[in-house]
C-alpha cells in the first residue's frame, strides 16, 4: 500500500451500476470533473467480462445490480481483477456496507446532488492522487476507516 | 371423665406457666383451634384439643387424645412442608407453616398452622402449643390469582411476539419505501440534469438547472430522514450544514468560504422538505447574487435555537442589496414566501453593511 504508485488525473473511472440513467447521469458528472469513464457494467458477470480492461483508477459501485448481484460482491471482484483499483460504493443503503467497508474507499449515499457528486469526486481524486486530500472532506462522501488511518499515518 | 381429665391438664399447663384460671378457659372457649402435645411422652401425643379444633377436623376429642397431629396430614400433603415441621420441632423452635390437612370425612382444608414450644422457668420444653386457621380460601383466592396471572403472563407473551413480528414488518416496509423514494429522487434528479446537459438554449438551461437544484434539496433532505431513532424528528441544524457544504461545493469555487456555527435544532420531519426548499432558495441566492462574477467572500451560516423557535442565519459579505425591490418577482421568492407561510415560519432580509442577512425563524419540533 504504502509504495503504490500514485494516479494522475484525469482518472480513469469504471461505473457499475444498472439503472441505465444512473450511469448515464454519473458519467457525465464524471466527465464534467475532467475524468474519463473507461468502462461501464450493470453486473457482477459483466465486470468479469471487463478483466483485460486496463486497470481503472477508481470504480462506482452500485450495492444492488442487475442479475441479483451484489456491490460487495463486485468489490471483491474489482480488487481480485485489478489489485489497485480504489472502489467506491453508491447506495441509498449506506448501513447495509459493514463497519470496514469491505476494503472500498468510501460510500457516496442516494439520492447523490450532482453538487454533492462533484465535491465527492474532487476529494477523492486529491485523496488518490495526492494524499491526504486538502479540501474539506464533502458531506456527500464517507471516507473508509482504513484510508483515513492512512492519510493519519502519512500526516504524521 | 374425660372433661375432668382436661381441667387436670389445663391445670397443670396453667400452674406451670403462672397463669389462673380464665387463661384456661379462653383456650379451651376461643373460636381458634388449638391443641397441646406433650413432648415428653413417646411419639409427641396431642394431650389437649379445644372444641374449635373438634370442629375444624371432625374428629371427637376422644379420637384425638394420644395421637401425633400427622393424623391430619394425607397424600397431598406438601410433603416439604412436612419437613419443614418436623425440622422445627426437632430444633425446639417456633414455626408457621400452611399444610393441606385432611378432616375425618375426607375432605381437605388449608390449615395455617403454628407451633411453639412451651418452656419451663428452667428453659426445659413442656408441651408444644399449636394453634390452626382454615385458610382455604386465602390458599385457593392465591391459588386462582397465580393461575391468572399465568394466563394474563401467556397472553401478553403472545401478543408482544405478534406486536414484535408487526413492527419487524412495518421496519422492512419502512426501509422498502425509503430506499425507493432515495431511488426514485436520484432517477428525478438524472432524468433532469441529462435534459439540461442537451438543451443548448443557455437561458433554458439555467432554469432547469434552477429546477434541478431543488430537487437536489429534496433529495439532501431524504438522505437525513429516518436516520434518526426516531423518526418523526428531523434536524435542521444538520442538514443547512449538509445543504450549504453542497451548494458550494457544487459551484466549483474555493473562493468562497464557509462559516459554520451549528447547533442541533429539531424540528418536525413533516417540515423537513418546506424548510429544505426555502433554505436551497436562500442559499443559491447568497451565491449568485454575492458572490456574482467571481468575487471572492465568505458564507457565514448559523443555526441555533431561541427558546420554541429555531433560526438560521445567512450572512455573505457581497455588495448587499436594496431589500425593498427585492421582494416578490422571481418565482424564488414566491416559494420562499409561501413555504414560509406553510411552515409557520418568517424570513427577513436586511442589509448588514456590508454584505446581506437573512433570518429564518420557525417553530421547532414539541
Amino acid at each position: 500500500m504504502k509504495d503504490k504508485r500514485l494516479p494522475h488525473p484525469p482518472l480513469r473511472v469504471l461505473i457499475v451500476e444498472d439503472e441505465a440513467l444512473l450511469a448515464m447521469d454519473i458519467e457525465a458528472i464524471v466527465a464534467d470533473c475532467g475524468h474519463d469513464v473507461v468502462a461501464e457494467a450493470a453486473s457482477l458477470v459483466e465486470v468479469g467480462a471487463l478483466h483485460g480492461l486496463a486497470p481503472p483508477d477508481l470504480a462506482f459501485v452500485d450495492i444492488q445490480l442487475a442479475e441479483g448481484s451484489n456491490g460487495l460482491d463486485v468489490a471483491a471482484l474489482i480488487r481480485r481483477q485489478w489489485t489497485d483499483t480504489a472502489v467506491v460504493f453508491v447506495t441509498a443503503n449506506p448501513k447495509k456496507v459493514p463497519d470496514d467497508f469491505a476494503g472500498a474507499y468510501g460510500i457516496i449515499p442516494k439520492p447523490f446532488s450532482r453538487s454533492g457528486l462533484m465535491a465527492a469526486m474532487r476529494y477523492i481524486e486529491e485523496g488518490l492522487c495526492d494524499p491526504p486530500p486538502v479540501s474539506q472532506p464533502p458531506r456527500s462522501f464517507l471516507t473508509s476507516p482504513a484510508v483515513r488511518a492512512d492519510w493519519a499515518a502519512a500526516g504524521g | 371423665m374425660q372433661q375432668k381429665e382436661d381441667w387436670r391438664l389445663t391445670e397443670r399447663i396453667l400452674h406451670e406457666v403462672g397463669r389462673g384460671d380464665p387463661f384456661a378457659a379462653a383456650i379451651r372457649g376461643t373460636r381458634m383451634p388449638m391443641v397441646i402435645t406433650d413432648p415428653r411422652q413417646r411419639d409427641n401425643p396431642i394431650v389437649f384439643a379445644n372444641e374449635a379444633f373438634q370442629d375444624l377436623c371432625g374428629y371427637a376429642r376422644d379420637e384425638i387424645i394420644g395421637r401425633n397431629c400427622r393424623f391430619l396430614q394425607g397424600p397431598d400433603t406438601d410433603r416439604d412442608a412436612v419437613a419443614r415441621l418436623r425440622d422445627a420441632i426437632r430444633a425446639e423452635e417456633p414455626i408457621n407453616v400452611d399444610l393441606l390437612n385432611y378432616r375425618r370425612d375426607g375432605s381437605t382444608f388449608w390449615n395455617a398452622l403454628y407451633v411453639s414450644p412451651v418452656r419451663s422457668e428452667d428453659g426445659e420444653i413442656q408441651f408444644y402449643f399449636a394453634s390452626q386457621m382454615d385458610v382455604t380460601h386465602r390458599v385457593e383466592a392465591q391459588d386462582t390469582i397465580a393461575a391468572q396471572k399465568a394466563d394474563i403472563e401467556e397472553q401478553v407473551r403472545r401478543r408482544t411476539a405478534d406486536l414484535e413480528a408487526a413492527l419487524e414488518t412495518k421496519t422492512l416496509l419502512l426501509h422498502e419505501v425509503d430506499h425507493r423514494v432515495k431511488n426514485n429522487l436520484t432517477m428525478v434528479g438524472s432524468l433532469l440534469r441529462l435534459q439540461a446537459r442537451a438543451i443548448p438554449d443557455r437561458s433554458l438551461r439555467t432554469t432547469l438547472e434552477t429546477m434541478l437544484e431543488r430537487v437536489d434539496a429534496l433529495a439532501t433532505v431524504h438522505r437525513r430522514l429516518y436516520q434518526n431513532r426516531d423518526i418523526h424528528r428531523f434536524d435542521a441544524g444538520a442538514f443547512a450544514h449538509d445543504l450549504t457544504s453542497d451548494i458550494l461545493a457544487g459551484t466549483g469555487r474555493d473562493d468562497i468560504v464557509l462559516e459554520t456555527d451549528v447547533a442541533s435544532v429539531e424540528i418536525r420531519a413533516a417540515d423537513a422538505t418546506a424548510l429544505g426548499l426555502i433554505l436551497n432558495e436562500l442559499v443559491v441566492n447568497a451565491v449568485r447574487h454575492a458572490f456574482a462574477d467571481d468575487r471572492p467572500g465568505t458564507l457565514a451560516l448559523k443555526v441555533y435555537r431561541d427558546g420554541e423557535t429555531g433560526r438560521i442565519e445567512l450572512r455573505d459579505d457581497g455588495p448587499g442589496f436594496d431589500v425593498d425591490a427585492a421582494e416578490g418577482g422571481t418565482i424564488g421568492r414566491t416559494l420562499v414566501a409561501r413555504l414560509s407561510r406553510q411552515l409557520r415560519a418568517e424570513t427577513v432580509w436586511r442589509n448588514a453593511n456590508p454584505g446581506t442577512c437573512v433570518l429564518m425563524s420557525f417553530p421547532v419540533a414539541t
